[in-house]
């Protein structure tokens, strides 16, 4: 069942998301009809697409996101609750049985950032401290939007968690935002 | 050795009145797994890709008994063109799904398509979560909405081509955490 000639994993990553012309796309589709074997590897990924989106669904992945992507969540039937907190500031959080996720806004001054860090700081009962290097945002919003694993969240005490945000760049880091979650479960 | 696709579909061509299911079967679990595929590409839904999987197939095989396909040893080409003209007719409101299956209700029943891959989700989180923040978020923005790299890489401000840096690497980490085959570059 092996292919002499596969499709690579880009092209095959490519027709999936509609990044190739249609005439290339009709060509690949005249070799998946002939190969069963690329035909089980482009399943695979579908299957990998498929297993993202339901990790996502069911609150497993904490990550950072764009705002397009949250509006793509809620678009999805998602319920996702949101807090913004300006640099400095401070919120009393929660997460409830029927959210599906919980969003962090960071407001913070972004324009010129290359890099970003995240420092996850424990108050009381808090997680340990953690880095989070290289943090992907949209300078353009002003905002960066931290999606926390809701299964984990929703087994988590009354807690204190400190963010600082650090801009990273050749000549050192500086911190450009301190954020306080004050976290009760409902 | 195993039949090919194209003697499979000859045999049942030259089967007559005494349909040759063995090779029906044969060619409808071989053949599925690609219809779907196709499917799944052109519709976005898995439940519209499996009615494309029964449609096009049982549409196949009538043909076939029918003696109605020229060139059964190229049976590959002639499901892709029935493939692409009956999601043209799906996309234009034209195909009823339900008139088929009075067509051919007796006939499904006797096929079964094989189970899509699934992925053991107890595996894939461990492994998304081991890949860097960036590579996690440019994997999580592509394939939670099914977004190409130019529309990532605006929400991300990077460009297309660094996005397709990134999740190419992330999804060779991916598949090497999962215990993928490493059959390719």
């Amino acid at each position: 069942m092996r292919c002499k000639n596969p499709i690579s994993l880009e092209l095959l990553v490519a027709y999936w998301l509609g990044e190739v012309s249609e005439t290339r796309a009709a060509t690949l589709e005249e070799h998946f009809f002939g190969c069963a074997h690329c035909t089980q590897r482009a399943e695979a990924l579908v299957a990998l697409a498929a297993g993202v989106r339901a990790a996502v669904r069911d609150g497993k992945l904490s990550m950072a996101v764009s705002t397009a992507f949250v509006e793509a969540m809620k678009q999805a039937g998602l319920h996702v609750r949101e807090y913004r907190v300006e640099p400095g500031g401070s919120v009393n959080c929660t997460i409830r049985a029927d959210d599906d996720a919980v969003i962090s806004r960071l407001r913070a001054p972004l324009a010129g950032v290359t890099r970003l860090d995240v420092v996850s700081m424990p108050g009381a009962g808090g997680t340990p401290e953690e880095r989070l290097i290289d943090v992907p945002f949209d300078a353009q919003t002003g905002e960066v939007l931290m999606i926390p694993s809701a299964r984990r969240l929703k087994t988590m005490p009354t807690h204190t968690l400190r963010m600082q945000l650090l801009a990273v760049s050749e000549t050192g880091e500086r911190p450009i935002g301190d954020y306080t979650f004050n976290h009760t479960p409902s | 050795m195993a039949l090919d696709d194209g003697t499979l579909a000859s045999r049942i061509a030259k089967a007559g009145a005494v349909p040759d299911s063995a090779a029906e079967t044969e060619l409808y679990r071989r053949l599925a797994p690609r219809v779907r595929l196709y499917g799944l590409r052109h519709l976005r839904d898995p439940q519209a890709a499996a009615d494309l999987v029964q449609q096009v197939l049982l549409f196949t095989l009538e043909q076939l008994r029918a003696g109605k396909v020229r060139k059964p040893e190229k049976i590959a080409s002639f499901v892709l063109g029935t493939c692409r003209m009956t999601v043209l007719e799906i996309r234009r409101g034209t195909r009823r799904r339900e008139a088929l299956l009075k067509t051919w209700g007796d006939m499904a029943e006797a096929f079964e398509a094989p189970e899509p891959l699934a992925l053991d989700a107890d595996r894939l989180v461990p492994c998304l979560e081991a890949l860097t923040e960036r590579e996690r978020s440019v994997v999580v923005l592509s394939f939670f909405a099914d977004k190409q790299a130019d529309e990532v890489g605006v929400e991300l401000s990077i460009s297309g081509g660094n996005v397709r840096v990134i999740r190419h690497r992330a999804l060779m980490r991916l598949r090497h955490c999962m215990g993928a085959a490493e059959d390719e570059a």
